[in-house]
Order: C-alpha cells, then structure tokens, then sequence
C-alpha cells in the first residue's frame, strides 16, 4: 500500500516538475519564439525606416514665370499669375506666399524654390508697371532693383503607378507651421512626446474626454501607433494585430526620435482621395485643398487639415462641407483649450468660410493630356520606377496662362458652334496645341473638350487627314525652284484629270465647285484652289513634296500619290504644331519639347533638354510661303482672322478641310507663337464645318486671347521685294495702277517692265541698263 | 503655252483682279508692306543697311557658299557691336550670367542661361550667337553649326554678329573634320575683316 501510496505521490510529484518543466520550457520556447518575432519586427521596422520611406511620384511643374522690367504684363494679368499659384492678397506683406497690390504697384513676397540652375531665395519685392508694362522691379529687403526675378513654379501634376497611386509632397518637420504640429499632437496625441510608443493615460484621458463630449472627439492610439497602423499593417482589426501594432510602436519609440516618428506621421497620413489617386501626407493635402505650400496654412486651415485625419472620406470637405466646418470648428475649440490659439483668433477663424482651393486645385492632374506628353517624352530615358518612385522634379515648358486660353476657347467655341448649327450637343471634338516659334516649346495642349480627364489624347494620337494644311507645303516645293517658280507664277485652274496608276483617272475639283482661270500662286494659295496646287504638285513631283513634309516634321508613311497634294496625309495637331513651327521659324526646325529639365527630389540636376536647331527648310522660299501665309488672312479663306491681327503687324496661318467637312483645321502663327486647331467628330462622321467655319473661329479667338505677337517680315538678305504689277506679273512703277509688292528670290524677279509702266517706253535702253547694272 | 494663250491668260486674270480690286481686297495694305516695326525685345537692325541692291556688291562671294549672305558695303557698318545695344535689362544680364557660367566650364549653366534670354527676345541674334559658342565648347558641332547659321539668319547682316558666327561654324567644321567647309567659312571671315578693316 505504503508502497503503491508512496508511488502514486510520486508520480503526483513527477507530475507536477513534469507540469512545471513543460511551462519552463514552453515559457523559454515562447519567450524565444517571441523574441526571435520582436528581432523580425525590428529588422521589419529599421529596413522600412531606413532610406526612403516611400515610392515619391515625380514631380511635375509648369514653367516658371519671368517677371523682368520692359516684360508686357498688367497688374491684372501679374495678380492672376499670383493668384493662379494660391498666394493671398492682403494688407500687408505677412510671409512668403502673400502680395498686396496697388493700382500701379504690386507687391509680393516670393516664395524660394529650388531651380534646376540656382537657388532663389524669398524675396520681398516692389513691381511697378508703367504703360501696360513692368517699369521696374525692386528688392524690398536689399533696397535694389532686380534685372530678373522667376515666380515659384506651379505644381502641374504627378506621375505615380497606375495601380498603387500613392501620392505625396514630402514636408520637413522645421517646414511645417508650429500651430499644425501642436495642434495634431493636441487633437491626436496629447501626451506625444512623454509616452513611450503606447499611452496608458492617453487612452484613460481619452475615454475621459470622450465621455465629456458625448461622442468620440479623441482617439486612444498614439500617434506612433497610428503610424505604425498605416505604416506596416493592414486594415484588419483583431487583438493580435492590436499587440502587433504595440510591439511595433515600442520598437519604433525606441529607435527613432520623437521628431522623426511625427515627421513621418506628417508625410503618411492619408487625407484624401481622388479617382485612383491617394493624397497622403499634409505636403501634398495643403496642396490638394488649399492650392499652397503646407508653411502657408492659417488657423483655419489647419484646423481642416487636422479635422481630415480622423477620417479622410468622412470629413472630406469638398464632398461633405458642413459635416467637415463643424469638425474644423471642433479642432479650433481644442486649438484654444490647449492654449495654440487665444480667443480672438478662435473666433476669426470659425468665422473663417472652408476657403478651399478651385476645382480640384493644386497639384491634382490639371492638365491631364500635358502630362501625358511629358511623361511620353520621358519614356525610354527613364524607368516607370524612376518616374513613380523616385521624387524627381520635372520642369516642363507649360504656359499656364496659354494653357488655359487655349482650354477656355475650345470648349466654350465648340459648345457655341453646336448651338449656332443646333447641333446635338457634345457631338463635336477639338484638340489643339501652342507652341513658341524659336525655342520650340510645347507651351499648351489640349487633348478634348473634356480637358480635365485623361482619356483619348487628341493632340497626339488622333492622326487625321489635314486637308488643304499641306498646301503650302506643295507650293513650298515649288518655290524651291526659283527658275520656275515664284509668288506670280500663273497656275492654270481650268478641270483637270490625272490619271492614276490602277488605270482610274482622279479628276480634283475645287471647293466651290469653280474654276476660276489662271491664278497666280499667291492667290491659289490664300485662296486655296485645289486645281492650281495639283498642277503646281505635279510639275514638282510628289516626292519631292513629300521630302519637304518629311523635312518640316511630317513622320508619317504617306502613300506617293496624287492626292498628297490635297491633304491625304494623316497627321496629330502636335505633329501640324511642329510641321508650321519649321515655316514660323524661317525654316530653323527646333524640336517639339515639353520638358527642360529633371532634377532629383533633392534639386541635384539629372537632365537638361536643350534648344535642338536644324536647318530643315531653305530660308528664301520659307519667306516666301510665310508671305503668302499672311495672304491667307489678309484676303483669303482666312479673312475672319484678320480680328486677330495686331496694328503694324501680320499673321500666318491656313485652313484645312477634308471631304464631307470631316475635319476642320487651322495652323497659323505669329512671331512668337504657333497655335493649331483641330476639330471634327470622333465617329469621323461628316459634321458640317469648313476650316474657316470651324477651327478658324477657334483660332481666331485665341490669337486674340494670347495677344500674338504679328510678324516682323523682314526679309532675308537673298529676298528682294518687287513692284509687280498685278494684271502681267511684270515689273511696275508708278505708271501702273493694279500693284502688289511681292517678294521674290534675289536675282528672279521680274525683270521686263509691265505695259502699264511708265518706264516701259524706255524699254530697250532699260533692259540694256539693268543687264548691266 | 503660246503667245495667243499667254495673252489670254493675262486678260483673264486681268478681268479677275479689276473685279477683285472692286471688291475692295486690299491692294492698299499689299503695296504698303507690313510694318517692320520689331516687336518688343527683338533686335533692331541699323536702319537703310540691308539688303543691299546688287548693283553694289562690291566682291562677289565664292560660287560654293552655304549661305548666301550678301557682304556689307565698305563703309563702316552701323551694326550694333554689342548684345547690351539691342538687348533689354533682363536679357544683358542673363547673358553677362551666362558668360561667367562659360568661363567658369558650366556649359549647361550657360545654356540654360541663354535659354532664358532667349525666351525672352526669341529673335536676338546675340543670344543665339552665344549659346552657339556654347554649343562649340560642348563639342556639339552639328548644333554649333545650326545655331550659328540661325543666328546669321536673324541678324540681318549685322557683320560683327556674322563675323562671330563664321568662326564658330569654321572652328565646328573643322572639328568634323570638314576641312573644305571651314575653309568657305574662313573665306567669309576673311571678308568680313576686310570689310571692317576698310571701314
């Protein structure tokens, strides 16, 4: 018994050390799985941490606005440029961002940036117009006037991967205002800087705060809790993620400072949503609601901001505007408690309406077929990753100013188009592009009258017939030969057959279904007679019509047929940009470009586009086509643009138009600027317009808008103007009544005086003279 | 086409232009060409220089030029000798910037420098005269020939601009290895110095 009882308590003994063995060694088991799991989280945390935290969508910018003394600019036009890019008016100069303008005198503290080239400091400065210009400009803080000066540029958009679209403007926590700092740690995190990762008071002050409020005005996550939730965790939300997470915020509180955790916090947190595009950080969600950099936020402001946190969608305030002002009210209050903000400046700014930036504002996809240029032209150079990973700055060529003409007048001309015709509405497309003359940049593009959504790009992927666009291009050609060819070379418009190759004959016809005897090609160009270009395309040759396409810009693989000569060529608007920017620019081609420069998120310059210049076309002939250009709109299908055409000057431009009235173009410039408009139906059904019906009255409108400069037409030095008379051709004098002085190559013009002319009667002698002169 | 259709020709087009003429187009604004007035910012060329009526070509140019470009008359030229005659505050200054960017071996600086100033008076012909020596320095011929030849173009016979630009297109084809080439530019730098040197 004594036996069996000893070895039952034994085994009762065994038992228990059995019991207790097991616990150690599960203990140690458990404590070495979970420190080898901590070491794993820490490894997770350093590696996240360390480097850059996160995939930096390039950053995309529009050119930077040159303010210089003698620049043609308004105070109204400069206040626009301002406000365009969220500085405020006020009373007084209070901080970069702000301006106070006067009748006579703006003046405005400039925001530094960070140029490719140089850095530019704030700076204070006086602009003082005169005469619809800038007289001078002065430095308010050295006491000195400025020869030149860049306003900040503006944010444009961003490029981030299509699936994960993560967007964000970092903020270095010295840049953020103190109010946004201490009022995010008020609202969120009150004992921030004493817990160590996890707040046992916090959440007892919280619950305590809440039940004072009634509902919910604190959260009891820290602020390193927060972050780590949106850091390396997923929605879900269970008591092993809850440990997770505080393990987490332990191992981020004791690796990192205090400062860094809520820098990171400041640049992670997600404020907003738009489409696929995630606004993440207060950097980019200053910029997304309220069109300025995060250091120019005022109270109310925020108070916005800080009130977004709690819940991005929520308390979105362009959605949900009250709900939003009445937890921005809220922040304030907590502002006051917390001793941010004294009681006079709480009641300001509740008083404060929620002042959010126009349209979807800053740096949201304004310009979405712009940026789809860029980042086209970006392709092949740089890697999607780089693009969407890196933070690189890009600096584009982008007119905001032209841009937003060329946007205002598309729309609302082919939404008057439809209703003079009484179209159905939304059945007419446009898409245009403006481009600068000699440097060849892309200043403005538009892809559809829905300009602010990314879809089919019009300007560039809509390659449509251009119709009589090419017709100065045949005549080009034809120019080229000056034996035989100049401005009064007679060209026959009596019908005509050509026969074609697969034994069909093509029997062009003009426009008006007329003929109307010889023209000279000036006037068979202005007017854009069919029969006398194909003449003149004939005697040259398609090919040769084709190489000077080719030579201007044109990349197409257009067949060598007849019918080249009337526009059976596809091309984009941009391609047309680039094909009338070579004749703008006397036949110097400079590359279409969008962009100018690249710089690392850090401002260290990666890549420069520079000027690229060719001699692409011969300059005497280009003159001379430029002339007949300016024809086009003095007398020809162009008339209606002759509005546009400032005092003293001229523009260029011609119309196009396919058959049935499928497109309607016009590509014309003047000495700075080429603007090109297309318009027709996505169906390519016929919609009824011409290229002076259509495009033309577009056009007409922003050449007006831009304030195109006119052509100076001065002529090369192998150009020599001559009185012609109209009625022969022939040289004319005073003694002729019907004249025009034409343009001609040196050495051919014409050299026999016209019956009409007084010096006709000396012929022999003159012609003697002139030989040997 | 024969006599009989020339003349026929001319009538027809004589009886469309007196109807054109009733029509009122403008035969007034053709005959009066547009105002050569430069736009802001532009160059202004010495007035009553170019081009020159071929009867006073004093020396013909070789047959073989590239750029037909007539030669001044002897007498000192009254071309703008400088970029701070023509050029506006802001564009003196950026090119100033970008002749210490320059001589300092920033290349890229000194183009973006010219760059600028050249979106600010597109048509100076110094500025592109400058950022073609850019383009020389940065060994880039083909865009140091272009450039200067753009500049010639817009300088409208401003020999001191042109005399610039023959030795940038010289010293680039000389690079390329085109021997002949910079010995035609020689030829017009030659002769723009005598030109000078007359004067």
């Amino acid at each position: 018994m004594a036996r069996s009882k000893r070895k039952s308590s034994f085994s009762l003994r065994q038992l228990l050390y059995l019991l207790l063995a097991t616990l150690i060694v599960s203990l140690s088991v458990g404590g070495l799985l979970l420190s080898g799991y901590v070491v794993q989280l820490d490894q997770e945390i350093r590696t996240r941490f360390a480097g850059s935290r996160w995939a930096l969508p390039a950053q995309v910018y529009a050119a930077a606005v040159d303010l210089y003394p003698g620049r043609q600019l308004e105070p109204a036009e400069l206040r626009r440029e301002l406000d365009r890019l969220g500085y405020r008016h006020s009373p007084a100069l209070t901080g970069p961002g702000t301006y106070v303008a006067g009748e006579k005198r703006i003046e405005v503290a400039i925001r530094g940036f960070r140029f490719w080239d140089a850095e530019q400091p704030d700076l204070r400065l006086a602009v003082r117009f005169e005469d619809r210009r800038i007289a001078a400009i002065d430095d308010l803080e050295a006491g000195a006037p400025r020869d030149i000066v860049r306003l900040d540029p503006m944010l444009i958009g961003s490029i981030y991967p299509q699936s994960q679209a993560e967007d964000r403007v970092l903020v270095r926590l010295e840049d953020v205002p103190p109010l946004l700092r201490e009022g995010l740690i008020a609202v969120e995190d009150r004992g921030f800087y004493e817990h160590f990762g996890i707040s046992i008071r916090g959440i007892v002050r919280a619950a305590l705060a809440n039940l004072r409020a009634g509902r919910v005005v604190q959260g009891a996550s820290t602020i390193t809790q927060q972050l780590v939730k949106n850091f390396f965790l997923t929605s879900e939300r269970d008591w092993a993620r809850k440990g997770k997470e505080a393990i987490m915020a332990l191992l981020l509180e004791a690796h990192y400072t205090k400062d860094e955790i809520l820098e990171a916090y400041l640049n992670e947190i997600h404020l907003g949503q738009e489409g696929n595009r995630a606004v993440h950080g207060f950097g980019l969600g200053s910029r997304f609601y309220f069109n300025k950099p995060v250091d120019e936020l005022r109270a109310h402001e925020i108070a916005l901001l800080v009130g977004v946190v709690k819940g991005s969608s929520q308390y979105n305030p362009r959605r949900n505007p009250e709900r939003s002002q009445a937890r921005r009210d809220l922040v304030l209050k907590v502002f006051r408690d917390a001793g941010l903000i004294d009681q006079d400046q709480y009641l300001a700014a509740v008083a404060q309406p929620l002042g959010l930036a126009g349209g979807s504002g800053g740096s949201v996809a304004r310009y979405p077929a712009y940026v789809d240029l860029v980042k086209r032209q970006l392709k092949g150079q740089y890697q999607d990753s780089d693009l969407t990973n890196e933070g690189l700055r890009i600096f584009t060529t982008l007119d905001p100013n032209a841009q937003e003409v060329l946007e205002r007048d598309l729309a609302s001309g082919i939404a008057s188009l439809e209703k003079d015709r009484k179209l159905e509405d939304q059945t007419l497309q446009a898409a245009g592009v403006i481009t600068s003359v000699d440097g060849g940049e892309v200043l403005a593009m538009v892809g559809g009258r829905e300009f602010r959504y990314a879809g089919f790009n019009r300007a560039i992927d809509s390659r449509r017939s251009i119709g009589s666009l090419v017709k100065p291009f045949v005549f080009l050609t034809a120019l080229s030969n000056p034996d035989r060819f100049n401005l009064h070379t007679l060209l026959e418009d009596e019908p005509i057959e050509v026969p074609l190759s697969n034994r069909k004959t093509w029997a062009p016809k003009n426009y008006d279904r007329k003929n109307h005897g010889p023209q000279p090609l000036y006037l068979a160009l202005a007017h854009s007679y069919n029969i006398p270009t194909v003449r003149a395309g004939l005697e040259v040759g398609v090919e040769n019509v084709l190489d000077t396409l080719r030579a201007a810009g044109y990349s197409g693989d257009a067949m060598p047929v007849p019918s080249v000569f009337l526009g059976a060529v596809d091309a984009s608007p941009l391609e047309v940009a680039q094909m009338y920017g070579t004749l703008a620019a006397n036949g110097y081609q400079t590359e279409l470009s969008a962009i100018r420069s690249v710089t690392t998120k850090e401002g260290e310059p990666l890549n420069r586009y520079p000027i690229k210049v060719r001699q692409a076309l011969p300059e005497a002939p280009t003159y001379l086509i430029n002339w007949g250009l300016t024809q086009v709109i003095e007398q020809g299908t162009a008339r209606r643009a002759r509005a546009a055409v400032p005092a003293g000057g001229a523009l260029a431009g011609k119309t196009g138009t396919t058959d049935d009235l499928r497109d309607s173009w016009f590509a014309g410039f003047g000495a700075d600027r080429v603007a090109v408009v297309w318009m027709g139906r996505d169906d390519y059904k016929p919609m009824g317009f011409t290229g002076s019906s259509g495009a033309l009255v577009l056009w007409t409108q922003i050449a007006k808008d831009l304030q195109l400069r006119g052509l100076d037409m001065l002529p090369p030095a192998d150009i020599q103007d001559q009185l012609t008379d109209r009625f022969t051709g022939l040289k004319a004098d005073e003694g002729c009544t019907s004249v025009v002085l034409l343009p001609y190559v040196r050495g051919h013009a014409p050299t026999a005086y016209a019956p009409c002319a007084l010096a006709a009667e000396r012929t022999p002698l003159d012609w003697l003279r002139e030989i040997f002169e | 086409m024969n006599r009989a259709g020339k003349a026929k020709v001319i009538g027809a087009i004589g009886m469309i232009l007196v109807l054109a003429g009733c029509a009122s187009t403008t035969g007034t604004r053709e005959s009066s060409m547009p105002d050569p007035r430069p736009p802001i910012g532009a160059v202004i060329p010495a007035p009553g220089t170019p081009p020159q009526p071929p009867g006073q070509v004093p020396v013909l140019p070789p047959p073989a030029m590239p750029m037909p470009i007539e030669p001044p008359e002897p007498q000192a030229p009254s071309f703008p000798r400088s970029a701070s005659e023509i050029s506006g505050q802001a564009v003196v200054s950026l090119m100033q910037s970008a002749a210490q960017s320059r001589a300092a071996g920033r290349h890229d600086l000194a183009a973006s420098q010219l760059e600028r100033a050249q979106r600010i008076e597109p048509r100076n012909y110094f500025v592109w005269s400058a950022l073609a020596g850019v383009y020389l320095d940065q060994r880039q011929f083909d865009q140091a020939i272009s450039v200067a030849s753009k500049s010639n173009s817009l300088a409208r016979g401003n020999v001191y601009v042109e005399l610039e630009n023959w030795k940038i297109i010289s010293a680039a084809r000389l690079a390329q290895g085109d021997s002949l080439g910079a010995l035609q530019a020689q030829a017009r730098i030659d002769e723009i110095q005598r030109q000078l040197g007359g004067g």
